[in-house]
């Protein structure tokens, strides 16, 4: 007798637990249909680097706030060999890079040179293409060095959500 | 005349490295005699990543971002850990607002933690429908995280001497609409698992660690207060101003796998109750101290803060020479501490508990290996 009891008590409770799975199905869905649906992250969001060369005064402060190291760069000298302040290039590894924001918050120019934009789909083929290059010339969003054939291309296979590079003033 | 009992020949089983219920990689060693386990070796190392060794070259700012992998579940107290530490050695006055929101991202993210918990010990148990409850909620919470410091795991958010930066617009508005949400779905966590017949058969009965075993194998946090022993750094030795709020610690009585995981189940109750608290006290005022330095030189010396982070007794042990990177970094991490006991905790359970005791203890392999 106590087994059926036993066996009836615990229906009873798989039953409750059913209820609220049942309760919660005829709820409309949450979950976002990714590739067709996306979501536009938080201002403020830290997503893959951006770089404007225009700005930057080449001073490497970022590249002594990286965590990870994966910023280089070099300053370009005028016709007396003397550094000026501006680069001559400037390399960022997505592939290192620990989306702190310590390189943005150490960089002293009003907009940031570098800051994190709201890019989160960044997807390479290889790890080449995870090393970004800004020249004079080249444009947003960065171009990777191909050794092979050395030449700048663009990053392919990466979907920009951000199209206008936005950031935040503080 | 009886005859001679039949002899078993013991057989060897690796539990992991690759196994769902490991919650990383963690490979346990298991000798069994038919299905009674004899002996269990836990064997640690997989995802070792030489952070402490990696701090004696970064520089004091920077170990805050790498301090967030070590309980990748619980970033912000291990964040808080190293800057608590950090802090003693460089004598800063941290504000209160600061204080205040160290406070409520912590038991934020100690909910979210527990929540993974939840939702992973169902799984491991046999229940998937509460692994999805939990992670919609947690969803909300991670959105938050997001809005204030633009990351959802790894946020790098406390910092030596304040936070990051102050809260959003409405942030807090946002936050109380999701306790408000959320208190409700912790009875919905009763009636889905917590007194789930089957559940509790399969929880209550095994895994019991006692009082004196646990204290001498050294196991903090939840784990320790299912055996009874009412230990909380927050109540011990409270940091931030956790004197200030008003909540309680929940101590189980028999140290068996439920215990265990219904004294998480009411931390995540008495969590909430302190966000609450914490953000009606938040007054307007900085959130950085003045005069931190981008690149610090602490005098020598050394200094040890430690936290309640979600696994345990997070501790930092910070030695330094005057330079701009520590001399040495030690990490008192709870979850390398609890995972011991599976040694002793194990022999004689059999095969089938094992992935409940594991699940139970709630490892972090991030922790375990650093």
């Amino acid at each position: 007798m106590r087994y059926f009891q036993t066996v009836l008590n615990a229906c009873a409770d798989i039953g409750k637990g059913l209820w609220i799975t049942l309760r919660t199905m005829v709820k409309p869905a949450i979950t976002v249909q990714y590739p067709d649906e996306k979501l536009v992250p938080y201002p403020g969001f830290r997503g893959v680097l951006l770089y404007d060369a225009e700005i930057c005064i080449s001073c490497s402060l970022c590249v002594k706030a990286c965590p990870s190291e994966c910023i280089q760069l070099e300053s370009r000298k005028n016709e007396a060999g003397k550094r000026v302040p501006k680069v001559s290039w400037y390399s960022l590894d997505v592939g290192k890079c620990n989306f702190c924001r310590l390189c943005e918050e150490a960089c002293p120019t009003k907009p940031k040179a570098v800051w994190h934009s709201r890019d989160f789909e960044a997807v390479f083929s290889s790890r080449e293409e995870m090393v970004r290059y800004w020249r004079k010339g080249t444009e947003y969003p960065g171009q990777w060095y191909d050794p092979v054939t050395r030449t700048y291309k663009p990053v392919a296979g990466q979907v920009s959500l951000q199209t206008v590079p936005e950031r935040i003033l503080y | 005349m009886t005859p001679a009992p039949l002899r078993t020949d013991q057989l060897f089983v690796n539990l992991g490295p690759q196994h769902p219920s490991t919650h990383g990689v963690l490979r346990v060693g298991l000798t069994l005699e038919g299905e009674v386990i004899m002996r269990a070796e836990p064997d640690i190392g997989y995802l070792h990543r030489g952070t402490e060794k990696l701090s004696e070259i970064r520089g004091w700012n920077q170990l805050v971002a790498l301090s967030d992998r070590w309980d990748y579940c619980n970033a912000m107290g291990n964040n808080l850990a190293y800057c608590l530490a950090a802090e003693k050695l460089l004598t800063v006055e941290v504000p209160e607002r600061a204080q205040h929101l160290r406070a409520v991202m912590c038991e934020l993210n100690r909910i979210a933690s527990h929540l993974i918990f939840f939702g992973t010990f169902g799984i491991d148990i046999g229940a998937f429908t509460p692994f999805l409850h939990a992670f919609r909620e947690r969803e909300m919470l991670l959105d938050l995280f997001e809005s204030c410091t633009g990351a959802r795991l790894t946020y790098n958010y406390i910092r030596i001497g304040g936070v990051m930066r102050d809260l959003p617009k409405g942030w807090p508005d946002l936050c109380r609409e999701f306790l408000e949400f959320f208190k409700p779905r912790l009875q919905e966590y009763d009636t889905l698992l917590s007194f789930n017949p089957i559940f509790l058969d399969r929880t209550k009965t095994v895994g019991h660690i006692s009082r004196e075993s646990a204290l001498n194998w050294g196991v903090s946090g939840p784990n320790l207060r299912a055996s009874g022993v009412k230990a909380d750094v927050r109540k011990l030795d409270p940091y931030c101003l956790y004197a200030k709020y008003d909540f309680e610690i929940p101590v189980g009585k028999t140290g068996c796998c439920w215990d265990r995981y219904y004294c998480r189940m009411l931390e995540i109750k008495e969590s909430v109750r302190i966000v609450e608290q914490a953000l009606g006290l938040l007054a307007d005022g900085p959130v950085m101290a003045k005069g931190v330095a981008k690149i610090l030189k602490p005098a020598p010396g050394e200094s040890y803060g430690h936290v309640e982070a979600a696994r345990g007794d997070l501790g930092v042990h910070l030695i330094s020479d005057g330079n701009t990177a520590p001399y040495r970094l030690h990490v008192r991490a709870p979850s390398f501490m609890n995972l011991q006991i599976l040694q002793e905790l194990l022999v004689g359970q059999r095969m089938s508990d094992v992935i409940a005791i594991l699940g139970s203890i709630d490892i972090v392999l991030g922790e375990v290996d650093r």
